[in-house]
């Protein structure tokens, strides 16, 4: 068999797509289409799709035990038969599902952008975080996981790169309160790192990636630990949307400042690619180095090789770096949506 | 995700602490008890909790928890196995608003206060209130003096908080997370507390 490379749950999806295929699954796999089908007669509708999700799912959990093709099997089997079943469907609805709503599109670009904003000035301290607990490489790599929320399709993947966020903030919690002899501090420390990691990360889609989670991830697995840390999470979105000069201990008009000049270095890098000022003149360099210090993503383009300083090559070099890191994030990014999944999917509806 | 207890407690008087997963008896009622942590930052909520879950100190236990949600199964005399899933809070001021988010649904709420701090003492109070306003109906609510050991540089007295817990119909108790005092006493009481599920 095949190693899958990423989410824990395949086998159990390769698994599932196995038994789906056999002759004794035909009437399971005749119920899943109808259901499947029986939503092209309605509008979209989250809450209501969520309710029908979970009815179902909770409807073939009787089915499947009852079944030949699962006879003697046991709870744990029973259980990855329905992990498969809710990727299975929950990957067939989700263009409908997943923040479809104008509402919800307007709130993830809101949260979006505050998080942008916040992003340039808000240190760990404004958030109670102790300087023992500051370490970039846990940081960065909570923020990976984190940032890998909107790469996968199925609720329960969703949701395990939050339970690996949160997992490596735990680790660097017990390790430092062990190696520094320190009494834990629970959630005092805990929800502080885990609201600086969204910051930072920036996860695309919070709000909707969370809802969606919320609604079709099956009932009975959001429950306890689980049910806790996504609570984390849902409290470190509040937070954000109603992040202010007191809730970061600062006074107004320092806030204001901050999100003034924020919003000034987003907007020139968002309006200066766009913009048509027509190319610039040898005498309007001066004035285009200015907005390329402002924090315009595209700098540059129109300047002479030879006629760049060596300051300028710095900058030009550092953004040659983001551009590639990006670049390569993204066609990972792409490869992993494009070829598994979708594939096999179309295989066994075909079939 | 390697965030359940892996230590069991101790026995202490009356009251079994056992592995979760160890035994699932068909004959005794199992109740699984959701309970939220409220207080200050600093009266040390989750060294309580840390305490209750590690059973008697020993320092050279390492933790294989997260510090901020812990599960701990009691087995009380009456053959009720409780487990409680305990839900930590964030006490700093900046956090109060979110604290709606963690208490909704609870079965018991254990509000601490450090006994060598008034403030802490007062946010205790502000946070009964949430609770008799927002809280679950029915909700189990403790009022915790913590740092017990501390005796010495008191300034919320004995007196005044258990007259405080009479009248909002609170169990009270004073522990001390450091020497262990009353801590299990605390989760017990809690226990026999929950409302049991209705015979079937």
């Amino acid at each position: 068999m095949e190693s899958p490379t990423s989410a824990a749950s395949r086998p159990d999806f390769y698994d599932f797509l196995d038994r789906m295929r056999r002759p004794a699954a035909a009437d399971l796999f005749r119920s899943i289409k109808s259901f499947l089908v029986s939503f092209s007669f309605h509008e979209p509708s989250a809450e209501e799709d969520g309710r029908k999700v979970q009815a179902f799912l909770a409807e073939m959990e009787g089915a499947i035990r009852d079944h030949p093709l699962w006879a003697n099997a046991t709870n744990q089997e029973i259980d990855h038969a329905l992990e498969g079943l809710e990727k299975y469907v929950m990957t067939k609805l989700f263009d409908r599902t997943f923040g479809t709503s104008a509402e919800d599109a307007s709130t993830d670009a809101e949260i979006s952008e505050k998080i942008g904003l916040l992003q340039q000035f808000v240190k760990p301290q404004h958030l109670d975080i102790p300087k023992v607990l500051h370490s970039e490489a846990s940081w960065l790599l909570a923020v990976k996981e984190l940032q890998k929320i909107n790469s996968f399709k199925a609720p329960s993947e969703k949701l395990l790169c939050i339970m690996s966020c949160c997992q490596v903030i735990n680790n660097l919690l017990l390790n430092i309160s062990m190696s520094n002899d320190r009494t834990l501090s629970g959630a005092d420390e805990f929800l502080p790192i885990l609201i600086y990691i969204t910051i930072k990360a920036n996860p695309p889609r919070l709000h909707s990636n969370l809802k969606f989670v919320q609604l079709f991830r099956r009932e009975s697995k959001l429950i306890s630990e689980v049910e806790y840390y996504l609570t984390n999470l849902i409290s470190a979105k509040m937070f954000i949307i109603d992040a202010n000069a007191r809730s970061l201990s600062m006074e107004e008009n320092e806030f204001q400042k901050h999100m003034e000049s924020a919003r000034l270095a987003t907007q020139t890098s968002v309006d200066r690619p766009s913009s048509s000022h027509g190319p610039p003149t040898s005498s309007a360099r001066a004035n285009q180095a200015e907005t390329d210090i402002a924090g315009s993503k595209f700098p540059f383009m129109d300047s002479k090789t030879e006629s760049l300083t060596p300051g300028e090559l710095k900058q030009l070099h550092d953004l040659y770096r983001q551009v590639v890191n990006r670049y390569t994030l993204l066609s990972k990014a792409l490869r992993k949506l494009s070829i598994d999944e979708d594939h096999l999917l179309d295989s066994v509806h075909d079939s | 995700m390697g965030c359940s207890s892996s230590v069991p407690a101790r026995s202490t008087g009356g009251l079994n602490t056992i592995n979760s997963d160890a035994s699932s008896a068909t004959d005794s009622k199992e109740l699984r008890a959701k309970l939220v942590l409220l207080g200050d930052s600093g009266v040390g909520k989750s060294c309580i909790v840390l305490r209750f879950v590690r059973g008697q100190f020993d320092p050279t236990s390492k933790v294989t928890v997260g510090a901020s949600f812990l599960s701990q199964t009691l087995a009380l005399e009456d053959s009720t196995i409780v487990k409680f899933e305990i839900w930590d809070t964030a006490g700093q001021e900046r956090y109060a608003a979110l604290a709606p988010l963690y208490y909704r649904g609870a079965a018991a709420a254990i509000v601490v206060y450090d006994i060598t701090s008034p403030e802490s003492f007062s946010k205790a109070q502000y946070w009964v209130k949430e609770l008799q306003k927002h809280g679950s109906p029915g909700i189990v609510m403790v009022l915790v003096g913590n740092k017990a050991d501390l005796h010495e540089n008191r300034s919320v007295s004995l007196q005044d908080a258990k007259e405080y817990a009479e009248k909002n119909n609170m169990f009270f108790i004073e522990t001390s997370a450091k020497t262990a005092d009353n801590i299990n006493q605390l989760f017990e009481e809690i226990a026999k507390r929950l409302p049991r599920p209705t015979e079937s």
